[in-house]
């Protein structure tokens, strides 16, 4: 398993290696430049300025050079500084990083806590009301644009009922007595984005456990498990929902995968301040050094989720091995 | 599996509570709620939210760039002169802006060349936030470190331009500027910051030989609320990029204390819930920087609609919305069908129907708020609509009409490509306008659209468009068009795409006027000057003029001194003068 696990960290690295350059030489290809944003801004800036600025940022060099710069820069640790931002990278990713973490993170979990539940329900009880109730819960989760949605829930619970903020991270300003108090303020503001991203997740975490869980009761040895005069419990989560859990690790792996990528149209909405608005504004303003970095760790988080759910496929049925 | 979602609920509420850090504010909103059903009711001096939907950044004003950051630099910092809401030049930092009237100016010859040199007295009380004096060093460290190469500081030029900054022995407030050219705009310092040489000298100093040590070491990025950053009425208290930045009074201000005790500057960049976090009280009022005009008078409907205690204000702008013709083009190369084209353009009608009149119609690059605007007709060629006069003028070059509608000339349909940037609703609107209007003359046009990343980015820059480039040239008053108008600024791959001429005009006499006007100290033969400039740009129209953008803001109708400026000095300029009644 050792050999397995080290054998794919390195394919990982060179995975990363080869991508982060094909990513870096296609921001290039995207016509203007950060200058071109400073000129956009101030009407004043010469043409000589637009030369000076160039040089000095290494516009002017050619696509590899400048990539090896930036990998020589990250190999010492020095993760650069944002040209739009004007603050070392490190110092606006983490903040960044956190807020998105705890918005993915309380959304997966959330979708998972719903949808499990609703999956094995709908399995249990195929083509019943229950059943096509969720279904048809799930497919307009599924198909409901998360912009719309959005929109609709501030409009609902922000506008018209006044119960939750309309958008934000916590209240601007305030002044917290207590670590509960800040948990509680800060918590308010997460609940409208935090449902407007479940709405979606759980429409496709329960459909997939249905058809998992479904796939799993018709076995053979769940009709021997009930044989045995087993109680149904025992039957529908040790021997059904176990053998129903390798699909959906590799759905529930995907979606660890993106936590720290960022939910672009969620964040915008109710501007909360993740990663994945800072992404694409690093992309839209070429913020070379934000954008590469955000950029590695969303890859790096793809293959390292995928490698922790070829393990857990181990872990959840003996029968696979690692060669 | 109990245990499992109980694990899986704590973790949530861990999660949470992650995201929790011992960082308070310093306000006074203690125990405040964050929810409000209606910020107005409750509006008062205590506090004030702005929401805007752009980004910004750092605040060093050296570095800065981002409109969102000038709007809250203004809050924080001021200059030696500055454009008022009624687009006049007056002093700030400054007792008065020098002139060459009373002697407080002069042009001098210094090793042949004549430059120009101004005694710029700081005001006796303007101070940083920390109680030092604002003094004439702090204005020569701005030139040191803006002149640095290992510095990035976007136009150079405004500190460059000062060759040298003496502080009068008896007095460190009174400094003599020496200019390295003797040119009329010599007092237009409106982004010329000064910087606390008590605290930015050392940094510079340790750092300022790395390149970008500096940027990554001042303490406009390691100390931002440090109050010796700032002198203007306001002092920043808390930044959070991406999020917000909150304000509090500059007790050391020189001028008028504010009224208003805490002012939050909130960023949501989407500006569809700009109206939502407005009416449900995250914020107080709509900065410049947030609606579109759609959206803007959409909204004013609902205000009027719905009894909401809120108006939108519109200010005509220095931002002219106007179609660069590629003067390259066959057809385009005749002035009569450009001024058919412009003949064909009922811009009374396309303000109206498109903007219920809430902007003004073009007649060409100045705006009416620039004291060098003229619409007298007998300085500039005005194009009163006349559908007749466009017909007239096409039949007159030879352009006869089709049997499809569609003139004709040598075989050729008299055709163009109309190029904007995509997803822009207005200009999207304007062109359908337009397409319309040409087509009822027999002119054909068809769109053509591109992010704005390589409209701006390739097409436009390159003179890649084939007729027409639909776009909006942002201004300021007494702003000479140089880079616009002349032939040095015509992109070329030789030149490097440099300049914005992208019309390809050429006209030797209006290079002539613009490089004279640079030394001519006489306001009003300037005026004359650009008035002649302005003759020709009418008269050979290789531009269309559509119309004056206006700014947009929504504020609560008991905030009071809120002016909208229009040019690049925002409403923030005077801040202290707002207060809520």
């Amino acid at each position: 398993m050792l050999t397995f696990i080290l054998r794919r960290f390195f394919q990982t690295i060179v995975v990363i290696v080869i991508l982060s350059y094909v990513c870096f030489g296609l921001m290039n290809l995207m016509p203007g430049d950060p200058v071109e944003l400073m000129i956009s801004a101030n009407p004043r800036i010469t043409q000589e300025d637009v030369t000076r600025l160039r040089e000095f940022y290494g516009l002017d060099q050619p696509v590899y050079k400048r990539y090896f710069a930036w990998v020589s820069d990250i190999s010492t640790g020095d993760l650069g500084y944002s040209r739009t931002y004007r603050i070392p990278v490190t110092e606006m990713m983490l903040p960044a990083l956190l807020a998105t973490f705890i918005l993915s993170m309380a959304s997966l979990i959330f979708s998972l806590i719903v949808a499990i539940p609703l999956g094995i329900l709908c399995a249990l009880k195929p083509n019943s009301k229950v059943d096509y109730a969720v279904n048809l819960f799930s497919f307009a989760g599924i198909s409901v644009p998360s912009f719309w949605l959005g929109i609709v829930l501030i409009i609902i619970f922000a506008v018209n009922l006044g119960w939750l903020p309309a958008g934000g991270y916590q209240t601007t300003g305030m002044q917290y007595s207590s670590w509960f108090a800040e948990m509680m303020d800060k918590g308010k503001y997460l609940i409208l984005p935090m449902v407007s991203l479940s709405i979606q997740s759980i429409g496709r975490f329960s459909r997939f456990t249905r058809s998992a869980m479904l796939e799993a009761m018709r076995n053979d040895f769940i009709r021997t498990a009930k044989a045995k005069g087993l109680s149904n419990q025992v039957v529908i989560w040790k021997h059904g929902f176990r053998n129903a859990l390798i699909p959906l690790i590799t759905i529930i792996a995907i979606s660890f995968s993106s936590i720290f990528s960022g939910a672009l149209i969620t964040e915008t909405l109710f501007a909360y301040p993740g990663v994945g608005r800072l992404i694409y504004s690093s992309i839209i303003g070429n913020d070379f050094n934000v954008a590469m970095v955000s950029f590695v760790i969303s890859v790096s988080m793809v293959l390292l989720m995928s490698l922790v759910s070829d393990i857990l496929y181990g872990v959840v049925d003996p029968r696979i091995s690692y060669k | 599996m109990k245990s499992i979602y109980l694990g899986l609920v704590l973790f949530t509420t861990l999660l949470v509570a992650a995201g929790c850090t011992k960082k308070e504010g310093d306000g006074t909103a203690a125990g405040q709620t964050a929810v409000a059903t209606s910020s107005s009711a409750k509006l008062s001096n205590n506090e004030l939210k702005i929401g805007i939907s752009q980004e910004f950044e750092n605040f060093n004003p050296l570095i800065a760039s981002m409109s969102a950051t000038t709007y809250m630099q203004h809050m924080v910092s001021r200059t030696l002169s500055t454009i008022d809401a009624d687009g006049k030049w007056v002093p700030r930092l400054a007792k008065k802006i020098p002139n060459l009237a009373d002697g407080s100016a002069k042009i001098v010859d210094k090793g042949g060349k004549k430059k120009l040199v101004a005694v710029w007295e700081i005001l006796d009380n303007a101070s940083w936030g920390d109680g030092n004096p604002v003094i004439c060093e702090d204005f020569a460290l701005a030139v040191k470190i803006a002149g640095a190469p290992t510095v990035s500081v976007g136009e150079k030029e405004v500190y460059t331009q000062v060759e040298s900054i003496i502080a009068d022995p008896k007095n460190p407030k009174k400094c003599t500027f020496t200019y390295e050219k003797a040119k009329w705009d010599f007092y237009q310092l409106g982004t010329f910051y000064p910087m606390p040489k008590h605290l930015e000298e050392a940094v510079f100093k340790k750092y300022g030989s790395q390149k970008e040590g500096y940027e990554k070491n001042s303490l406009y990025s390691k100390d931002p609320t440090n109050p010796g950053l700032y002198n203007g009425p306001y002092v920043m208290t808390e930044i959070q990029l991406g999020d917000h930045v909150t304000f509090a009074p500059n007790p050391k201000f020189y001028g008028d204390q504010p009224k208003i005790k805490k002012i939050i500057v909130k960023l949501i960049p989407n500006t569809g819930t700009l109206e939502a976090n407005l009416r449900s009280g995250t914020i107080d009022i709509i900065s410049s920087l947030g609606l579109a005009l759609d959206q803007a008078l959409a909204f004013d409907k609902k205000i009027k609609s719905e009894n909401l205690n809120y108006k939108v204000l519109f200010q005509p702008s220095a931002v002219y919305e106007h179609i660069d013709l590629n003067l390259d083009n066959p057809a385009l190369k005749d002035v009569r069908v450009r001024k058919a084209l412009n003949y064909s353009i009922n811009r009374e009608e396309l303000v109206n129907s498109l903007f219920e009149g809430k902007q003004n119609p073009a007649i060409h690059s100045i705006t009416p708020k620039d004291p060098w605007f003229t619409d007298d007709p007998a300085k500039v060629t005005i194009y009163k609509y006349s559908s007749r006069e466009a017909e007239r003028l096409l039949d007159e070059a030879g352009w006869k009409m089709g049997a499809d509608g569609v003139r004709m000339k040598d075989g050729k349909k008299l055709t163009f490509t109309l190029m904007t940037t995509a997803g822009n609703k207005t200009r999207e609107l304007v062109q359908v306008y337009l397409q319309n209007k040409w087509k009822q003359v027999g002119i054909e046009v068809v769109s053509k659209n591109e992010p704005a990343r390589v409209f701006f980015g390739e097409t436009t820059k390159k003179r890649n468009f084939d007729s027409m480039a639909l776009f909006a040239w942002v201004s300021s008053p007494e702003n000479s068009p140089k880079s616009q108008f002349t032939i040095k600024n015509i992109p070329t791959a030789k030149n490097g795409w440099s300049g914005q001429n992208y019309m390809g005009w050429a006209n030797s006499k209006v290079d002539d006027i613009l490089n004279k006007m640079d030394t001519e100290f006489k306001p009003e033969t300037r005026i004359a000057m650009i008035h002649e400039v302005l003759k020709y740009y009418t008269d050979e129209v290789p531009v269309l003029p559509l119309y004056y953008r206006s700014d947009v803001a929504v504020i609560p109708n008991q905030l009071k001194g809120y002016r909208l400026t229009g040019h690049q000095f925002p409403e923030t300029d005077e801040i202290e003068k707002w207060t809520v009644e």
